[in-house]
Parts: C-alpha cells; structure tokens; sequence
C-alpha cells in the first residue's frame, strides 16, 4: 500500500481547510463538504489495499527525519485497528459537515476551517508511528475542540471549553512526562535516541516493574481523562452539553477513542507488567462508572446530558474489555470504539436535529414528537436501540464480548486458564456488575425515548416553526443518518467484518503483553539489572546537545 | 362420565411401554441421540425470511403513504407461507435434527497457547421436534393473528397500520429466530427481538401515556431477566467453550456433569455450571412474566388486542419455557434450579390467578390468568416434566388467543369497553353467536373441563407434581389453582356473555350519550379467525391421544416430540409411581437426585396413582370452580338453574360475600400491591441514589476538579498587587533585584569563590 | 568590594597629574557613570522622552564597557555586540519615539504615570 493515501488524508483535510479560511463566507460549506467527500477516497483506496491478512503488519509506512538527533521522525503507517479508527473518522467527516449546515450560520469560514483542521489531527493520531507526531497531534486535537466549543457552543460555552481544554491538557502533560521517562529509558538500553514506538513497545517492557507502574499512572492520567473513566469524567458531559452536534458527534465518536487507543497502543505494550497488576483497579473503575454514570443519566433532564452521560457508561464497557487484557476483551473493545461512534453519533445527531428546531434540550419543555416527526423517531428508536446494545445492531456483539472477557479473565475458574491461555485480572463479579449496566441502560435510554418521542405532544411555548427546515426531518438530514444507521446494522449482522481485521494486531498485543519481559532472577538481582541500566551506559548514549554544538 | 377404558388402555400402555429398572439412575436422558447433526435444505431459510421481508415491505408502504390493507395483507401472507414451509418442513422431517446455515455472524478465534478456541455464533438454524413444534403453532397463529388484526386495525389506516405490520412481521422474525437458532446467542438475538417488538407494540398509541409506560416497563423489567440470560450464555461459552446446540448438548464435560447427576453427586459438578441455569431461569422469569418479574404482562395489555393475543398470550411469553425446554440437560446439572423454577411458577400461578379473580377488566383477567398458566407450564418444567409443560404451552397457545381475541372483539364492537360490570349478555346480540361460542370454547379449555385441550395438558402437570417426591404441596397449590381459574374464567363468561342483555359504550365512543351507541358485530375475517381458533382449540385435545411412538415409548403427540429433541427427559416418578406402588417394600426404588422416594408423598390422593386419579380430581375442581361461577356471578334464573345471583351486569351475589372478607377483595383486585411495593423497595431508593450519584458528581466529584482549577487563580490573586502599573516601580524592582543579584555573586567571590 | 574600590581609587588618583596611558578602569569608571546617570534618570523622571533618553545612556555606558573588554582582551567581539546594539538601539528609537508621540495624542501628556492603568 502506498503512503501516499495515508499522507493524503491528512493533507486533503488541511488543504481544504486553508481553501474555506481563504474563500467565501457562502461557499464555507460546500468547499468543506466537496473535501470531506473527497477524502473518502484515499480511505477506500486504502480498505482496498490494505492486507488484512497481516493486519498487524503498519502497512503503508513511510518515514521522514526530522530531529535526527532525538530520533525524531516523521513516520506514518496504519495496521488493521488504526485503519479502521480511521475509516471511522473519515466516515463521519462528511456526517459532521452535513450535519451543521442549518445549524452554523455564522463565521462559517472559521467553522469548517477548523474542523476540517481538526479532521487532520485525528488522522495523524492514528496514522503516526512516531511518538513525537503521535503526541503532537493528540494535543492539536485540542484546539479545534476547543474553538468549536468556544464560538459554536449554547450558553455556558466558555466554562465547558476551558474545562474541557485544560483538564485534557494537564492530563496529557503527565501522560507526556511518562512517555519522555520510556524514550529515555530505551534510550539508556539501546544506545541510540529513538521515538519509534515499535522499537518503544519493543524494549520499554524490560523496565522494572515499578518503574512500569509510575509511567502507566502517568500515562493513564492522561488517557483516562480522555476516556474518560470515573472519576475523570466530570468534562465531558459539560463538553458534549455546550458543543454543537458537529462537535458532539467528533468527540464521541473519535475523540474519546483516543484515550482507548492510547491505552490500547501505549499503556499495554509498554507496561505490560503493571498493567496486568492494575488492571482491578481499573476494571473497578470502570465498572463503577457503567453503573454510576448510567444512574445518573436516569435523572438528568438535559437530553444532551443525558446521552454524554451514557458515553462515560458505554466506554466503560471499552475499558473493561482492555482491562481484562486477552483476546476477546481486547476485541471487544476496538470493536466498542467502532461501534460506540455510530450509535452514539447517531443519537448526537438526532439530538442536534430536534435542537434546531426547538433550541431546547430539556425533555420536560419538549416531547412527544412521534405524532409530529415521525422519520426522526424511526431513527432516534433505531440508534438508541444500537446504544441499548440490541442483537442484531452494532453494540452487542463488542458488549458480548467485552463481559465474557471478563469472565475469561479469571484464574479460580476458567478451565482454559490452566493452560495458560488468558491474563488473570478480572473475574465474574466484574461481569455481573457490568453487566447490570445493561438493565440501566434500557431504563435510562427508553425513559428518554418514552419522553421524547411517546406521549401527548410537548413544545415549548415560543415554539416557531424553523424557517429552513420541515417538520420532520429534511432530506439532508436523512441521508446525513442514513450512512451510521446502515453501518450499524452491517456490523449488527457482519461483525466478523471488523472482528477478523484486528484479530491479527490483537493476539499480537495479547500475545506479547502477557508474556513477561522481565528478568527471571530474584529480586536483588532485579536491583543490580536496574543499577546497570542507570549508570553503564551513559558512556555509550550519545549526547545529542553536545553533538549538536562541535 | 370419565372414559375410563380409554385411562386404562392409557396407563397400560404406560405401564408395558417402559420396562423400568426400578434401580435405575434417577435421569435418564439420552442426549447422544442428537449426536449426528446433517445440515438441512435451503428453503428452510424462507421460514425467517418472509417475515423479515414482510417487515420491510411494511416499512416502504409507510414510506410510501399506503392508506390500504395492504400490509394487513403482506404479513398474511408473509406468515403464512412461512408457516406452510414450516409445515413442509415438519413433513419431510426425518427425526434427524440438522441445521441450515445463512451466514457468518459472530465468530472470534482464540490463539493461544493453551490450543486455538473458537467462539461461533453464526446465523444458522437448529431444526429438531421442539423447533418444528414451536413453530408451527407460531407461524400458525401469526398468520390468523394477523388476519383479525386486519380487520381489528382498520380505523388505523395508513402509516399506524404499516407500523402495526411492520413490528409484526419483525415479532415474527425475532420470533423464529428465537426458537429456530442453532446457539445461544441467536436464541439471546430472538429473545430482545421479540423484547422491541413487544415494546413497540405495547406502546402503540404511543400518545396514551399509560400505553408508553406500559411498553417501558416491559422493556426493562424483561432486561433484568435478559441480563440473567446473557450471563448464562457468557458462563455457557466460559464453562463449556460453545455455544452450539449441536456441540454444547454432546459436549463430554456436560455429558460429564449428567451423569454425575444421575447418581445425585451434584459436588461432582462445578458450581458454576451449576450457576447457568439458574442465570437462564431468571431469563425465562422476565420473558414469561414469572414472579417476581411477572408485573409487566398484565401493564401489557395496554398494547391492541391482536398483540396481546398473539405476543403476550400465545407465543412471546412461552419463550421461557422454550428455553428451559431446549437447555433442559443444563437444567438437570443444578440442584436447585428445577425446584425452584416449579416452586415459583407455583406461586405464580396461585397469585395471579387470585388477582384475576378480583379484576373487572376482561382483558387485564385474561393477562393474569396468562400469567398463571405460564406457571403451571413452569411447574410443569420443574416437576420433571417437560412434556407436561410444552403440552401445555400449545394448547394454552390456542385457546388464550381464542380468548384475547374473542375479548379483542368485544372490545373492538363496543368501542373499548372492557369492564364486565358494563357489558351482559353479549350471548343475545345479534351477530356475536360466533365470539360467545369462541369465548365458551376457550373457557371450558381454560377451566380445564374434561376433555379439553386444557384439561390434558394440566393434569400432566398436576399428576407428575403428586408423583414427583417432595412435590405433593405443588401438586395441592395447582390443584386449588385449577379451581379458582375455572371460577374466574366462568366469571368472565358468565357475566359479559350470559344474562339480560345490556352494554355501555367504552371510552372510545364519541356520541353524547350512550343512547345512541350500537355494538358492530365483528367482520368475516374476525369471525373466521375465531372459528378456525376454537376448532384448533377443540382439535388440540385429540393431540392427547395420536402421536404416541412406540418405538420411543411416547404416548402422545407432545411427548413425541419432546423427547426427540434436546428436552428429552422422562422423569422417572412418571413410571415408577405405579411400580412403586406394588414395589414399595423395595428400599430403593427410584432413588433420585432429590433425595428417595417417599412413596407416600407421591401418591397422596385416594390412595391410587396420581396419573389416573388426577383425571377425576381435577375435574371436579374444574366443575367446583364453574358451579361457584354460576352461584355467584351467573345470571338469575338463567336456562332452568337456579343457581344465578346477578340481577344486571353490574352487581351479583359475591359482592356482599366479599364485603364480608374484609380488605382482601380490594387488596387482590390492587394487585397485592405488588407494584407499589416494588416502586416503593426497588424504584424508589434506586432514584434516589440517583439523584445522591448526581449531586455527588456535580459537587464532589466535579467539585474537585474545580478547585484543581482555582488554585492557580488564587495564586494570582495573591501576586496581583505587585503589578502596580507604574512604569518606575517596575524599573526599581529591576534595579535592586540587579544589585541583590551582583551583591549574591560578590559575596560568594569574596568567600572564596565556588569550589 | 576591594575590586570596586580598586578601580575608583585607581581613577582618582589618575586625575591629579598627567595621565600617560588611559588604563581598563577609567573606561569602567566612565561607563559604570554613565550606566548610574541613566539608572538615576529613569527612577527619577516621569517624562516618557527623557525616560527614554536615559535608557540610551545605560545602553551607550554598557556598550562602553564592551568595547572596553573588547580593547582589553584584543578581540573584535565586544565591537561588534556594540554595533548590533547601536543598531538595535536606533531601531527602537524609532519605535519608541513614534509609540510617545502617538501616547502623547492619546492622553496630551508625557508622564508614564498617566499610562498607570495598563497594569497586568
């Protein structure tokens, strides 16, 4: 496969956005939908050359010098998991376009521009392999992010994009500050500067498991925020509130991703060993907020809130998956990505449709608007029943696999543990407490349907009729949900589409996740391995300051 | 009266059919019998795709703007030839269970060290006798189902009745894929399947907000129950490593755990396989509406008649049982599980059919009495026999749906009255004779009347609970509750069908008063649903007496098909109950997994065997309970007996019977409060904690963050003032911190230096 | 402080009788003048031009000192600093200049006080 396709999504998206900053206010939109389009060219040119049969080969790759001295490259290539977030992202550019162009009616230039810039960072997250680059665009997620809030969001838009802004920011400075600790402790073992993260996740698991620990703190600082896993959850439902649905649906549908694909790319291979330690403690976490979040979206009126809420609930199950750490959960959990961005966006999108047309989110001021739309219940049932987890619909089968890991993942119990087979950090009660999340969720979810939708009709007072729009939804708007709801039901039926792509990336992870790196021999021999790493081979690191100046 | 030559011939052939060895293992089930698994022809696959298609269909008329019959029509037919493929299928059957194969769904594969492991749930289908059975009478009813609602829903014209259509045909699907799928997780696809559909139908008038609160509450009550499922489909696949009828029944390790149950060693078996039943058991609880999870089918009737009939009556709520029925080899690797499913479909059947003795609503009656026939079914399961209770799930299929949809008519005619206090003697109207024959025909079945379907059907269950030891106090509780269903049943009929008669209109009518309000007789396609129903129901009686295999010692129609399935499963109380009786000096005859035999306790009645005895006692249990109908509720004088108490529709001789009983009337006509109590132990605080959860994460929890946030302000705030604004203050402050700088560097100098 | 003194005393006593060879410390001692005379006048005036003027004069004694250094050690460095700083210097005379007149018209007054209110 031809870098050049990885390259042009990332180039189109910017090239487009200088081509909407510099032209016309009126045609903002459609410059912007003409490059969204268009990218979705280079990503089907790549599903079609990607070799899935070496899924977790990074095919396509291509590697540029930029700081020699620190290693430093410009290095892009996708596997199969990566591929596939970006195929996500690229299939909900164009949705996210669609779905502003009534909603957005000023400063439009500024708007697209932003997100067709922010459509570029999210590309250049999955597609670096470079650290440097990873994390230069994991933060450059940001600042779009946060633009869109600031000028495009309701009310309280101010206090959500700084909220949203600088609890991401602090937990990725952290998250940085581990990552620099591996660069230079694989530097200290290979002799060389390098930022490659396979040669990272190659070497960083020698480290003692202490060490392990203190970076996988640091690092999960940062990708649980951005997760976001209890109780780091606290900005986003204020996010998701105040974003326009543009933003709501990015930042469910791939943002969130990030902080399970960095745990997933990161945490994982490069703590392997503490991961395994902590990973209760991070199954307890993120059972507590499938729980916890889905309780308090039972008695959120917002109906925005309550679907951000739902999110923290749903990604829950993702952090299950990759806490039980084998190969169903992990499984599961790039499926959860996949799929929790159609549904989830899905219902963003609905939300954002009623909003146009009432400029209320409140479930008491607006509901039963079955008799009045009913296209826009057809699909609201549709995603919300993807979101409950239906059979048949894309939530279940990454749901099923998610709480069998956990159950797998158990060592009292599980016959196929005796052989070795799974890593040892869950167990039942992980899965039966999860697993209540189900029930909640059909309760909060249908509670709001019954509001929304059921029932005598309810509009607010000043209700008038939007001036653009029909009352049900427009043709736009249905083609703008038609793509998700079709995705949804193809991985309803088909999952094995995605399944079978990262199954190889996968059991490689699994694979070498639980096999321990670590020295075999007792525990002062592990202090004498450490002293060695510290002091011998300075000598032969290379210096690159005093190599800089001659 | 009682054909007792025909009991004789019966039992004889019960007795010579079995050589029972009296030493015999307790469990006897032969589940290498579906050892061999052939593959099946295609067309099969037209049983679960027209109703799909169907479904689609709908969705593009509703696009389209139909305004006629024509989904009504579509779904029809859709069923119907679906049933006539299952039907085609059920003839050219072999006795050789095989699957068909649609297409891929979910598979994930397992490298690893310990040997490659494959989790497969594909879209393929399990064809054996249980399946062939269920859907019969499935497609079956659908198809009738659909033709009255053709008619029942023809003031919806138009989008609602695409929609009406649409779920239709996808129930249809969800439900065949229920039954007919080859593993678990199809089965678990069906289960939520038939659970929207249910949704979408109970809350089909979706503007009464009783009908939305209704459809919600059985959504999510029955998702407690599907949370059970899927953690014993996830332990299934954990435990045994598939989910495959055909792997997972002749999977050794099961195998294994049989056997050690047979000889009543349950340590043997790990408790966690023990656990998959009872996580299915709570499945089969919500779909079929038994306690504690029974409180959402009668708020389901809140949906048009043709659903209750069809989804809450006669195929959706049997999905339990089916799935108690198809993993009935799980079932007997629990030593609890069993006793518990009978103990509760006991208590549900007693409860609820006390409940539907206090109703007024003839439909909400109908629902109870659903609800506690579905627990005669699960006694019937949990006594050991499963026959008993997939007998009973077909004939209860066909004469409740006679019922719902002879109720559905009434309600239809006189423009949604439902209150048997308002409506009498409907029997004398003209045009209603076929709804009034339906109605008694699905009474007498339902009263268990001698020799109807009904009758049979429950006296399997209520025999095999006398025989099965430790059961004679369910065997007691079904045999009072025999007699108060046939007195509500009879109450039903007696006060809406019988008597003078006269009507009021329901809320539906829009006259100024109710003068000028005239019941409209139900249409041909009405009055042939109810007339092909009451001959299936007639007809399903004679299932009682073909069908016997002697081959595989069957003796009837049901069994036959039961024990050539994976439900296979003879209670061994069933044979050795009359051997036992001339053998009981034997000290181990028939010792079981539950413990020896009391031969006593197993023959409690008149001293005979139970199976023949049970003949006459439940039949006079059911005439008790019609006699008292009559006493109290029928009309007076009424065809020469003198037995009637009611003057007009409204009052009747119980109600000074009950005033003298004190609250209890009014507390079961409340539903026992059931519902309050729930709202008040469950609801109620899990909102608060909610409400706590919410004002914990507004003020703790994003409390925190916020002061993270403000403690960088603070330290603003404290440097603040030094930015005075005056430009020499600043260039003093830089002076001087210059002076102190070169002062430090001085001193340090004159010091010495830096080493 | 011995060194401080060192060069003063030096200085003073060069003065009385003929200088014959200007040594390091008289050039220190002029600049060191010059850098106080311009410190002085910046505490003390509140005229944004003459502010500004002494800001030319701590910058013209420092750069003394450089060519001083420069003289000392033989090199061209100190030189050149002084001649990028002379550059920069007229760079921002420019600026500066043009920036007081422009704050003149804005509040017709020289004093940097009446600029109080551009606090942090």
């Amino acid at each position: 496969m031809n870098p050049i396709w990885t390259l042009l999504l990332i180039a189109l998206p910017l090239i487009g956005a200088l081509m909407v900053a510099f032209g016309r206010e009126d045609r903002a939109y459609g410059a912007a939908m003409r490059t969204m389009l268009v990218t979705l060219i280079p990503a089907a040119v790549m599903l079609w050359y990607f070799d899935f049969t070496l899924g977790a080969v990074h095919q396509g790759a291509a590697s540029v010098k930029w700081i020699p001295d620190l290693g430093i490259k410009l290095s892009i290539g996708t596997d199969a998991i990566s591929l596939l977030l970006i195929v996500l992202t690229v299939l909900l550019g164009p949705i996210v376009i669609a779905a502003s162009k009534t909603a957005i009616k000023e400063d439009r230039r500024k708007y697209y521009a932003w997100l067709l810039v922010l459509q570029a960072a999210m590309v250049g997250v999955f597609a670096a392999r470079d650290l440097m680059l990873f994390y230069i665009c994991f933060e450059f997620t940001l600042l779009p992010m946060f633009i869109l809030i600031r000028c495009y969001g309701s009310t309280n838009r101010v206090a959500a994009s700084t909220k949203f802004f600088l609890y991401t920011f602090t937990g990725s400075m952290m998250t940085l500050a581990g990552l620099i600790y591996v660069v230079y402790f694989v530097a200290q073992q290979t002799g060389t500067w390098t930022l490659d993260i396979a040669t990272l996740t190659a070497i960083a698991p020698r480290m003692p498991v202490e060490h392990q620990a203190w970076v996988l703190l640091a690092m999960l600082a940062g990708f649980a925020v951005k997760v976001p896993l209890f109780p780091f959850h606290t900005w986003l439902p204020l996010a998701h509130t105040e974003a326009p649905t543009a933003g709501s649906v990015i930042l469910a549908g791939v943002l969130l991703k990030l902080g399970t694909y960095g745990i997933l790319r990161f945490a994982i291979p490069i703590t392997p060993d503490a991961f395994i330690q902590y990973a209760p403690a991070l199954g307890v976490l993120s059972v507590i907020g499938i729980i916890y979040a889905g309780l308090i979206c039972w008695v959120q009126e917002d109906i925005k809130k309550l679907v951000a809420y739902s999110s923290v609930s749903h990604l829950g199950f993702c952090v299950l998956g990759l806490a039980a750490l084998n190969v169903s959960g992990l499984s599961g959990s790039v499926l959860y990505m996949l799929s929790h961005g159609l549904s989830t966006g899905g219902l963003f999108l609905m939300i954002g449709f009623m909003y146009e047309r009432y400029h209320t989110r409140d479930m008491r001021a607006v509901g039963g608007l079955a008799s009045k739309m009913p296209v826009w219940t057809f699909f609201m049932i549709f995603f919300t029943m993807a979101s409950v987890g239906l059979p048949g619909l894309n939530g279940f089968p990454s749901e099923v696999l998610c709480l069998i890991s956990a159950f797998q993942s158990d060592a009292s119990w599980s016959a196929a543990h005796e052989a070795g087979a799974w890593g040892t950090t869950l167990g039942p009660w992980f899965a039966v407490f999860a697993g209540t999340g189900m029930v909640i969720a059909a309760m909060y979810l249908l509670i709001m349907v019954g509001k929304i939708c059921f029932g005598p009709l309810r509009e607010p007072d000043d209700h008038h009729a939007h001036e653009e729009l029909p009352t049900d939804l427009s043709r736009r708007e249905i083609w703008t949900l038609i793509p998700l709801a079709v995705a949804c039901l193809v991985f309803g039926l088909k999952p094995n589409l995605l399944l079978d792509a990262i199954s190889d990336p996968i059991n490689q992870t699994v694979a070498a996740a639980t096999t321990s790196q670590q020295p075999p021999q007792p525990e002062h021999h592990i202090d004498q391995a450490e002293d060695h790493a510290m002091i011998e081979p300075t000598d032969t690191i290379s210096n690159p300051m005093t190599e800089a100046t001659p | 009266m009682i054909n007792t030559t025909f009991l004789t011939s019966t039992l004889a052939m019960l007795q010579d059919g079995h050589a029972v060895d009296t030493h015999a293992p307790a469990v006897t089930h032969a589940a290498t019998q579906i050892a061999e698994v052939g593959t099946g022809p295609k067309w099969i696959l037209l049983i679960i795709g027209l109703p799909f298609l169907t479904s689609i269909l709908c969705g593009i008329y509703a696009m389209i703007g139909n305004k006629t019959k024509l989904p009504a029509w579509t779904v029809v037919a859709g069923s119907g030839i679906a049933f006539l493929t299952t039907l085609a299928m059920y003839m050219s059957f072999d006795g050789t269970p095989y699957t068909v194969h649609a297409f891929d769904w979910i598979q994930v594969h397992f490298s690893s060290e310990g040997g490659d492991k494959s989790m497969i749930a594909n879209f393929s289908f399990y064809i054996d006798t249980l399946t062939i059975y269920w859907m019969l009478f499935v497609t079956g009813l659908a198809t009738l189902i659909a033709l009255y609602a053709s008619e029942y829903m023809s003031h919806d014209l138009g989008t609602s009745y695409c929609r009406f259509f649409g779920a239709f045909g996808l129930f249809v699907f969800s439900m065949a894929c229920l039954v007919m799928g080859d593993n678990l997780l199809m089965l678990y696809l069906g289960w939520e399947g038939v659970g929207l559909c249910s949704y979408l139908l109970i809350g089909y008038f979706y503007k009464k907000p009783e009908a939305v609160a209704a459809a919600k509450k059985a959504f999510i009550v029955n998702r407690i129950g599907d949370l059970g499922l899927a953690l014993g489909v996830y332990l299934t696949f954990v435990h045994f490593g598939s989910l495959e009828y055909a792997v997972l029944f002749n999977d050794p390790t099961l195998l294994g755990y049989i056997e050690s149950a047979k000889t009543g060693d349950f340590s043997a078996i790990p408790r966690m396989a023990q656990w998959i039943p009872l996580l299915f058991m709570v499945g089969a609880f919500g779909k079929s509406a038994q306690f504690p999870l029974y409180v959402w089918l009668p708020d389901a009737m809140e949906g048009p008649t043709p659903v209750s009939a069809l989804i809450h009556a006669a195929t959706m709520v049997t999905a339990g049982v089916y799935l108690i029925a198809r993993t009935y080899p799980m079932f007997l690797t629990s030593e609890y599980a069993l006793p518990i499913v009978a103990w509760v479909g006991t208590i549900t059947a007693l409860l609820s059919a006390t409940i539907a003795m206090a109703q007024f609503d003839i439909k909400r009656i109908m629902a109870y009495s659903t609800v506690s026939q579905l627990g005669y079914m699960f006694a019937g399961l949990g006594v050991l026999t499963p026959t008993g209770g997939v007998y009973h799930v077909l004939t209860h299929a066909f004469f409740k749906a006679l019922l719902f949809l002879c109720c559905g008519a009434v309600m239809h005619g006189f423009a949604g009255q439902l209150d048997l206090r308002k409506l009498s003697g409907l029997r004398s109207v003209k045009g209603w004779g076929i709804v009034t024959l339906g109605m008694f025909i699905g009474c007498i079945n339902l009263a268990g009347v001698p020799f109807t379907a009904g009758f049979f059907s429950k006296d399997t269950i209520i025999a095999e609970a006398f025989v099965t030891p430790g059961a004679s106090m369910i065997g007691w509780i079904l045999l009072f509750t025999a007699g108060l269903t046939a007195y509500y049943t009879f109450r039903v009929f007696f006060r809406v069908f019988t008597g003078p008669v006269e009507y009021h209109a329901g809320e539906e009518h829009h006259g100024d008063d109710g003068h000028d309000f005239h019941p409209h007789a139900p249409g041909w396609a009405v009055n042939s649903v109810l007339l092909t129903l009451t001959v299936c129901s007639i007809a399903a009686s004679g299932l009682y007496f073909v069908g016997g295999n002697k081959d595989t010692h069957t003796k009837h129609y049901a069994q036959t098909m039961v024990m050539a399935s994976t439900a296979n499963y003879e209670s061994p109380y069933s044979k050795h109950a009359i051997h036992a009786a001339h053998d009981s000096h034997d000290p181990n005859a028939g010792a079981g997994p539950r413990g020896t035999i009391d031969h006593e306790l197993s023959m409690p009645i008149i001293g005979g065997d139970p199976h023949k005895v049970m003949y006459y006692v439940s039949a006079v249990f059911g005439v008790v309970g019609i006699l008292l109908a009559a006493l109290l509720q029928g009309p007076k004088g009424w065809q020469g007996l003198f037995i009637g108490g009611r003057t007009n529709a409204a009052e009747c001789r119980m109600d000074p019977i009950a005033r003298m009983c004190g609250p209890i009337p009014k507390m079961a006509e409340n539903k026992w409060y059931v519902d309050e109590i729930y709202h008040m132990i469950l609801v109620t605080p899990l909102r608060i904690i909610s409400h706590i959860f919410h004002w914990i994460d507004k003020l703790l929890v994003d409390g925190l963050v916020n002061i993270f946030g403000f403690l960088p302000r603070l330290l603003a705030w404290i440097l603040k003032p030094s930015q005075s604004g005056v430009l020499q203050g600043y260039a003093v402050s830089m002076a001087g911190g210059v002076t102190i700088l070169l002062l430090v560097v001085f001193v340090i100098i004159l010091q010495g230096g830096v080493a | 402080m011995d060194h401080l003194l060192h060069s003063t005393q030096l200085a003073q006593l060069a003065f009385p009788e003929a200088v014959p060879a200007v040594t390091m410390a008289h050039y220190l001692f002029v600049s060191a003048a010059m850098f106080v005379m311009g410190l002085v006048g910046f505490l003390t005036r509140k005229n944004m031009i003459v502010m500004f003027l002494c800001t030319e004069l701590m910058f013209q004694g420092a750069g003394l000192a450089l060519i001083a250094f420069g003289r000392h050690h033989l090199g061209a460095d100190g030189q050149t600093f002084v001649i990028f700083v002379l550059c920069v210097a007229a760079a921002e005379a420019a600026m500066a200049l043009a920036l007081v007149v422009l704050l003149f018209r804005h509040k017709e007054t020289l004093s940097a006080q009446a600029w109080k209110e551009l606090n942090g």
